[in-house]
C-alpha cells in the first residue's frame, strides 16, 4: 500500500468581509487521524472544503502526497473520500443506483457499491429521497469509501447515526487507518477516538 | 485495461443515463417543456388560424414563430440540468467524482436529446395546425437538427455559467440574449429557405459553425466555472 500524507500551512479563507477560516496549519500521515475542533463558525467545514479542493483558499499551501508524489488539484479531488452534512445524492434514484452511478462515473466496478451498502446496513433499493437523516449519513460513508481513498476528510461524520451506525462507521474508520490511510475529522464537540490521534483547535 | 478515452466516454454516458433516469422519474423538464410547447402552439394556432395558406405569412412569419416556441420551451426546461445540481447539493459529489468535461458532455447530450425529442413532437404538430407546406422537407429536418443542437448546447452552456451565480434566472436571461440570438436568426433563415424551397445558402455552414463554436466554448469554459 502506498504511503500518503496531507499537510497544510497557513490556509485561510474569507467570504466577502467575513473571516471564515483563520490561518490554519497541520499535517497528517499514513495511519494517523487529525481531529479538528472549534466552536461553530470557526472554519472547520471551510478547512475541509479547502483540503478537498472544493474551495480555493485565499492563502496558504496544501500538499497531498501519495507514494512520494504531490497530487495536482484535480487528482486531489479524485483521491479523497469526503463526508459532510451537505453532501447530497439523487432523490429520484435508490441508494444502490446512486452508488452505481458514481462507480460508473469513476470507472469502478459497480458491485463495490452493493458491498459497501451491505457493510453500512443500508437497503440498496430504498430511494435516496426516502432515507432518514441517519440513513443518509450511512450512504455518505458508503459513497466516500467507494474508490478506496487513502485520505478521508470527515465533517461531523457521526451526525444523526444511531449506536449501531456509529459503531459501524467507527469500525470502517479504524480499518481505514490500520490499512495505512489517513483521516481528518472535524467536529464541534470533543470526540473519543483511539489510535494515533493529533488535535487542532481552530479559533473563531 | 480501458483506455482514457473509453473511460472518459463511459463517464459522460453515465451522466447522460443518470439525467434521463432522474428526468423520467421526476418529469420536471419534460412536463415544463411539453406543457409550454403545447400551450404556445395552441395559442398561436388559435390567434393566426391556418396561416400557412397565406404564402407571405408562411415564409416571413411562421418559421420565426416555430423557433420562438422552441426557444421558450428550451428556456423552460434546460437550465434546470445544472441549477438543480447546485440547489440540491449533488454538485459536491459530482465535483469530486467526475472531470468537468465529462459532466458537460453528458449534460449536453441529455439537453440535445431532450430538445430534439420535443422538436419531433412540436414541429409536425405546428406544420399541421398552421397548414404549412414545406417545399424542402429534408432541409427543414437539417434546420431543426442543427438549430436544435445549437439551442440545446447554448442553453446548457449558459445554464452551466449561471448556476454558479446567485441571481441564476436573471443571469440566464441576460446571457441567453447575446448567445442565442445569432443561432435563432440563422435557424429561422434556414427554415424559411426550407419552406420556400430555396437552397440552404450560407445559413447552413454558419449554423454548423455556431454549433461547433458553442460546443468548443463550453468544453473550454466549463472547467473554469465549475471548479473553484
Amino acid at each position: 500500500m502506498s504511503s500518503v500524507s496531507l499537510s497544510f500551512e497557513g490556509v485561510r479563507r474569507r467570504f466577502g468581509r467575513v473571516r471564515a477560516l483563520a490561518p490554519a496549519s497541520g499535517r497528517v500521515s499514513a495511519g494517523e487521524l487529525l481531529v479538528v475542533t472549534g466552536a461553530n463558525g470557526s472554519g472547520k467545514s471551510t478547512l475541509l472544503r479547502c483540503l478537498a479542493g472544493l474551495l480555493a483558499p485565499d492563502a496558504g499551501q496544501i500538499e497531498h502526497l501519495e507514494a512520494g508524489t504531490a497530487l495536482s488539484l484535480p487528482e486531489r479531488r479524485a483521491r479523497i473520500g469526503f463526508v459532510a452534512p451537505d453532501l447530497a445524492f439523487y432523490d429520484e434514484l435508490s441508494a444502490g443506483e446512486n452508488l452505481e452511478f458514481f462507480a460508473r462515473l469513476r470507472g469502478l466496478p459497480v458491485a463495490r457499491g452493493a458491498k459497501l451498502l451491505e457493510r453500512v446496513g443500508l437497503p440498496a433499493d430504498r430511494a435516496a429521497g426516502a432515507l432518514s437523516s441517519g440513513m443518509r449519513q450511512r450512504l455518505r460513508w458508503a459513497w466516500a469509501l467507494l474508490d478506496q481513498p487513502r485520505a478521508l476528510l470527515l465533517d461531523e461524520p457521526f451526525q444523526n447515526l444511531d449506536v449501531e451506525g456509529e459503531n459501524t462507521v467507527r469500525a470502517l474508520l479504524g480499518e481505514h487507518l490500520e490499512s495505512g490511510g489517513l483521516a481528518i475529522l472535524a467536529s464541534p464537540i470533543t470526540l473519543e477516538v483511539s489510535g494515533a490521534v493529533s488535535r487542532l483547535e481552530l479559533a473563531r | 485495461m480501458p483506455s482514457p478515452a473509453s473511460n472518459w466516454l463511459a463517464s459522460a454516458r453515465a451522466v447522460f443515463t443518470k439525467d434521463w433516469r432522474c428526468e423520467l422519474r421526476s418529469r420536471y423538464a419534460l412536463n415544463a417543456i411539453g406543457l409550454f410547447a403545447v400551450t404556445t402552439l395552441v395559442v398561436t394556432s388559435a390567434a393566426l388560424g391556418p396561416a400557412g395558406t397565406n404564402s407571405s405569412l408562411a415564409i416571413n412569419v411562421l418559421p420565426a414563430m416555430l423557433w420562438l416556441i422552441l426557444l421558450f420551451a428550451a428556456a423552460a426546461g434546460l437550465p434546470r440540468s445544472f441549477v438543480h445540481e447546485e440547489e440540491s447539493h449533488t454538485a459536491i459529489a459530482l465535483r469530486l467524482a467526475a472531470p468537468p468535461s465529462t459532466l458537460f458532455v453528458g449534460k449536453l447530450a441529455f439537453g440535445v436529446s431532450l430538445l430534439l425529442g420535443i422538436e419531433a413532437l412540436v414541429a409536425p404538430l405546428y406544420l399541421g395546425v398552421m397548414s404549412l407546406e414545406v417545399a424542402s422537407p429534408g432541409l427543414l429536418v437539417i434546420a431543426l437538427v442543427a438549430g436544435g443542437y445549437g439551442l440545446a448546447a447554448g442553453s446548457v452552456l449558459i445554464a452551466a455559467l449561471a448556476s454558479q451565480a446567485r441571481g441564476r434566472s436573471t443571469l440566464f436571461s441576460v446571457l441567453a440574449f447575446p448567445v442565442l440570438m445569432p443561432l435563432l436568426l440563422l435557424a429561422i433563415e434556414l427554415t424559411r429557405n426550407a419552406v420556400a424551397g430555396d437552397a440552404a445558402g450560407p445559413a447552413l455552414p454558419q449554423l454548423l459553425l455556431y454549433d461547433a463554436s458553442v460546443t468548443i466554448a463550453g468544453l473550454m469554459l466549463f472547467p473554469a466555472v465549475w471548479n473553484p
